[in-house]
């Protein structure tokens, strides 16, 4: 067996225009993974804290300018990601780059006009990826506004199978259960793959026994995870009707997301001119305009009987007061997303429910392509790369290669690592939840679920 | 404050100097000098101790500014004095403020010492001597960050506290790989000019120590008339040499990229070079009536000119002996200083071009009132924060540099004595003029005017501040305050 557990420690160079939000949490990820990071912005003193805190070289400079990317060392770079405010630098950078050198380029784009010609883009000018957060958090509060019990909702395997968060509630029939004790009947083809309990989080085995207020992540085929959530007594119909407050890009791209599901919007917007715009762009939802933050206004809109309710400002202590307000006068799902501040431990506290962090999601996202360029020419690729639970569980997708060490062998005779799962197979478009008989094929996407953070490549979860 | 990772660093750093012992340990043993048994004993003592210090975990591994400034001026200060316990010990510098001086004096590069007769010390002494110039010359802690995976973030406080010039860019994204590069350069450097002294028949020995001196712009010689009994080849070599160790070590990472263009549109590598021609020229004109050869002279000037801008203080006449002239042109060589990012010391030339550019738009401003224009160099803004740190520096420096020469004029010396003496220690020069000349030496000062150099060498060596922040009282109430937490068990 020549072929050991070999982490791949030769970094990448990666340049990083743009130190906002995403630009910092991807500084801080890749960082970690062992890369040669370069950034690039425009703002000295946010160069220069960026530089203090992380061993990163730091360039003060326009990203779209040459000479700058010549002293970023462009003609050595492997991976560009052009993160700035603006779409248009942001592309350009990726055009300057892509014209000089052979590197990937990855660009924000978030403006609507833009992104529906995302694929013309990407082909058109050489994107390997472009990355838009406020859509990316759009679809992923309408997945959770489908199924209104689950804390969070990823879909792996090209949406065959999917991660779903919830937490266990108070006198539910899963509360003080062994796993094993669950079986057939409960379980059925589903596979609890994590649990959260008191801030620390574990990979369960069949001892492991259940309790109320757990988090707990499972994977499922998409079918599956509803009836599973049926047989426990949750809620699994679709919200008939939501009021998302706010009407950012977020707001916009979910407004039409949720209508084409099937749900009716009402849309609370403070500017009079962007709520014509949208009336004409959202012709089925019902736009109000008014202050979202007003109680009497949330009153008229209906938001005690409302199904669920997105606050969406561009303010995260609004958007967490609006879903505290929430709570307090209405059964609603609430959704919250939080943009800017970062107070795990405090926002944890107040129990808000689902949160979706935009950044959070598409740093995944890029780590996920960087992650697939480490590894080793030809041998696996990662689809899909989910940080659960503060990033200290990592649930990712690989799809096997011919020859490949795991591939081909039951497994069972697999010496896996510990604190390590196999969570599930897809075989040509059917949904296995593996047990210790079944073995990977090439071709197969395999998702892992582990403590064991930097996996790059499949055969990396061997021990 | 982060005391663990501080810790940590400091046993890291006295663990590594003990094993640098191990060094002139081997030396000893090759001239079968007993004393060389003192290197064993205080280098294993130092290895044990060091790693017993780094053996325990930090709780935490961020690294604040803080934290790499304190963490620098307290590891200067024990490989100070861990690395003069050989010559205090074996009893060769009998008083333990002049070994003090002698092993600050090494490390911070200065080579100011308090030895008449430098040629009594035994061999292994020598050696150890003159390599601390070449481990203070690039710095203790960028070798350890080029050695060791410190745990953690940015290690760039650690870097910036000890390396010289206003801003420290990296190399490199990584801290390590750029302590890595910089000190490739800096041992490649080192060895071509070992060869070329030992191609001008220079003895082996003689020729380390002779090259650990000039890489690390220190000036340690190993003969009581430093380098004017070598011949005048080897004189041209150290010559060429110094100078070329007070070039910013950017200026040969562009070179070995290739970017030669780069490179020689440095502007302070310009100015460097501008202004040593520019002393040679004035040197020679002022000693045009010392009736000797025009290349002896030449040779006198260059040498002279390179060993003080450089702040190596290598001699090879004494010029204390000069016209006032030229002894005037050397004193304020010794406050420009070399390159920032190189090994020498001084403000730095990079310093005087930013303050030369700001008085020019100083005076720009009362013709202009409203116009608006920023400094530039190299083409680039330097911003307000960079400008007002130059400032900042310049002011303390001179503070700290009266403050000083009043310090040491209670001994009762005269006063050119005194100046060039704190001038020669706080630009880590190593002689001045008079007393301490080429050929005199420090021990004419009182112990406590002794400290109060030591003191300065160090400043001068850490720009000043991270030496400062010993000093100031907030630092240690708040580490104070942070021991009284960490004991009732709230973090």
């Amino acid at each position: 067996m020549e072929h050991k557990f070999t982490h791949p420690k030769k970094g990448l160079n990666i340049v990083i225009v743009g130190c906002g939000k995403v630009g910092l949490s991807l500084v801080d990820k890749l960082s970690k993974e062992n890369h040669d990071i370069t950034i690039i912005d425009r703002d000295a003193g946010k160069v220069q804290d960026i530089t203090n805190l992380f061993d990163v070289n730091g360039i003060v400079g326009n990203g779209a300018n040459f000479s700058t990317l010549q002293e970023a060392g462009i003609y050595d770079t492997d991976i560009l990601i052009a993160v700035t405010n603006s779409d248009e630098l942001n592309l350009l950078c990726c055009i300057v780059a892509k014209r000089v050198t052979d590197c990937a380029v990855i660009a924000r784009v978030r403006t609507p006009e833009y992104s529906q010609d995302a694929a013309y883009l990407k082909s058109k000018l050489g994107l390997a990826m472009i990355i838009n957060p406020d859509l990316e958090s759009a679809l992923e509060i309408s997945r959770i506004l489908c199924l209104p019990s689950a804390v969070g909702v990823t879909p792996f395997a090209r949406g065959l199978a999917e991660m779903i968060r919830f937490r266990i509630p108070e006198g539910n029939r899963l509360d003080d259960r062994r796993l094993r004790e669950l079986g057939q009947e409960l379980a059925g083809a589903v596979l609890i793959c994590a649990v959260e309990r008191g801030g620390e989080v574990y990979i369960p085995d069949g001892s492991f026994r259940l309790q109320a207020g757990d988090v707990v992540s499972f994977i499922a085929p998409t079918r599956g995870s509803k009836q599973f959530l049926r047989r426990i007594g949750l809620e699994t119909h679709q919200v008939r009707d939501a009021l998302i407050i706010g009407g950012s890009k977020t707001g916009y791209y979910l407004a039409k997301q949720l209508l084409r599901v099937g749900v009716n919007v009402e849309l609370i917007e403070s500017d009079r001119q962007h709520c014509e715009e949208l009336s004409t762009q959202l012709p089925k939802a019902v736009i109000l305009n008014g202050d979202g933050t007003d109680a009497d206004l949330l009153r008229e809109a209906g938001i005690e009987h409302v199904g669920a309710v997105v606050p969406l400002t561009g303010i995260d202590e609004e958007n967490i007061m609006l879903t505290l307000h929430t709570q307090a006068v209405s059964r609603a799902k609430v959704v919250t997303k939080i943009n800017r501040i970062m107070f795990p431990e405090a926002i944890d506290r107040l129990n808000l429910g689902s949160v979706v962090y935009p950044k959070a999601l598409v740093t995944d996202a890029i780590v996920a392509y960087v992650r697939s360029r480490t590894a080793s020419k030809g041998s696996s690729n990662i689809e899909t790369l989910l940080h659960l639970f503060d990033n200290r569980v990592e649930a990712i997708e690989f799809i096997a290669s011919e020859g490949s060490p795991v591939v081909g062998r039951p497994l069972r005779e697999l010496p896996t690592r510990d604190h390590l799962l196999v969570a599930c197979i897809s075989h040509k478009g059917s949904i296995l939840i593996p047990g210790g008989d079944d073995a990977i094929q090439p071709g197969d996407s395999v998702i892992i679920v582990t403590t064991h953070t930097g996996l790059s490549d499949l055969s990396d979860i061997l021990a | 404050m982060n005391t663990s990772i501080i810790r940590r660093v400091l046993g890291w750093l006295l663990a590594l100097e003990g094993a640098f012992m191990l060094l002139p340990f081997v030396v000893g043993l090759l001239y079968r000098e007993d004393t060389a048994w003192y290197f064993l004993g205080v280098g294993a003592f130092s290895i044990v101790l060091g790693l017993a210090l780094a053996y325990k975990k930090a709780a935490s591994s961020v690294f604040y500014m803080r934290e790499g400034c304190i963490a620098t001026a307290l590891g200067w200060i024990e490989l100070s004095f861990f690395g003069c316990l050989p010559f205090y010990l074996s009893g060769e510098i009998p008083r333990f403020t002049d070994a003090m001086f002698e092993t600050v004096s090494g490390f911070t590069t200065t080579g100011a010492s308090i030895l008449s007769d430098v040629e009594s010390l035994s061999r292994c002494m020598l050696f150890w001597r003159s390599f601390t110039h070449w481990l203070g010359g690039m710095g203790v802690l960028v070798f350890l960050l080029a050695v060791i995976q410190l745990p953690g973030g940015s290690h760039m406080n650690l870097m910036k506290a000890e390396s010289p010039g206003p801003s420290v860019g990296k190399l490199r994204p990584k801290v390590r790989q750029t302590a890595r590069i910089l000190y490739i350069i800096y041992f490649v450097m080192t060895v071509i000019e070992v060869v070329l002294l030992l191609g001008g028949g220079m003895e082996l020995f003689d020729a380390l120590t002779t090259s650990f001196g000039t890489a690390g712009t220190g000036g340690f010689g190993i003969k009581n008339d430093s380098m004017a009994g070598y011949s005048p080849y080897l004189q041209w070599v150290v010559t060429i040499f110094m100078a070329l160790f007070g070039v910013n070590f950017s200026f040969y990472y562009l070179l070995l990229l290739r970017r030669v263009r780069d490179a020689f549109s440095m502007e302070e590598v310009l100015t460097y070079f501008i202004i040593i021609l520019a002393a040679i020229g004035i040197l020679m004109w002022d000693l045009r009536g010392d009736g000797l050869a025009l290349a002896d002279t030449l040779r006198n000037a260059a040498f002279q000119v390179s060993s003080i801008i450089t702040t190596t203080g290598f001699a090879t006449t004494d010029f204390n002996s000069w016209p006032q002239t030229s002894r005037t042109v050397l004193v304020i060589l010794m406050f420009i200083g070399a390159c920032a990012g190189s090994t020498g010391g001084g403000i730095k030339v990079s310093r005087i071009i930013v303050m030369f550019r700001t008085m020019i738009k100083e005076l720009g401003s009362y013709i202009h009132p409203k116009s608006i224009r920023k400094i530039e160099m190299d083409g680039k803004v330097i911003e307000h924060e960079v400008l007002r740190g130059i400032n900042v520096f310049f002011v303390t420096y001179m503070l700290i540099f009266s403050l000083s020469v009043l310090a040491v004029s209670i001994d009762g010396l005269d006063m050119v004595t005194n100046f060039t003496a704190v001038a020669a220690t706080f630009n880590n020069i190593g002689p001045g003029l008079e007393l301490v000349g080429p050929s005199g030496n420090f021990s004419v000062f009182s112990p406590v005017s002794k400290w109060v150099l030591m003191f300065d060498m160090l400043a001068g060596r850490l720009e000043v501040f991270p030496m400062l922040l010993l000093f100031y009282p907030p630092c240690w109430k708040n580490l104070l305050r942070h021991r009284a937490a960490v004991a009732r068990g709230v973090h």
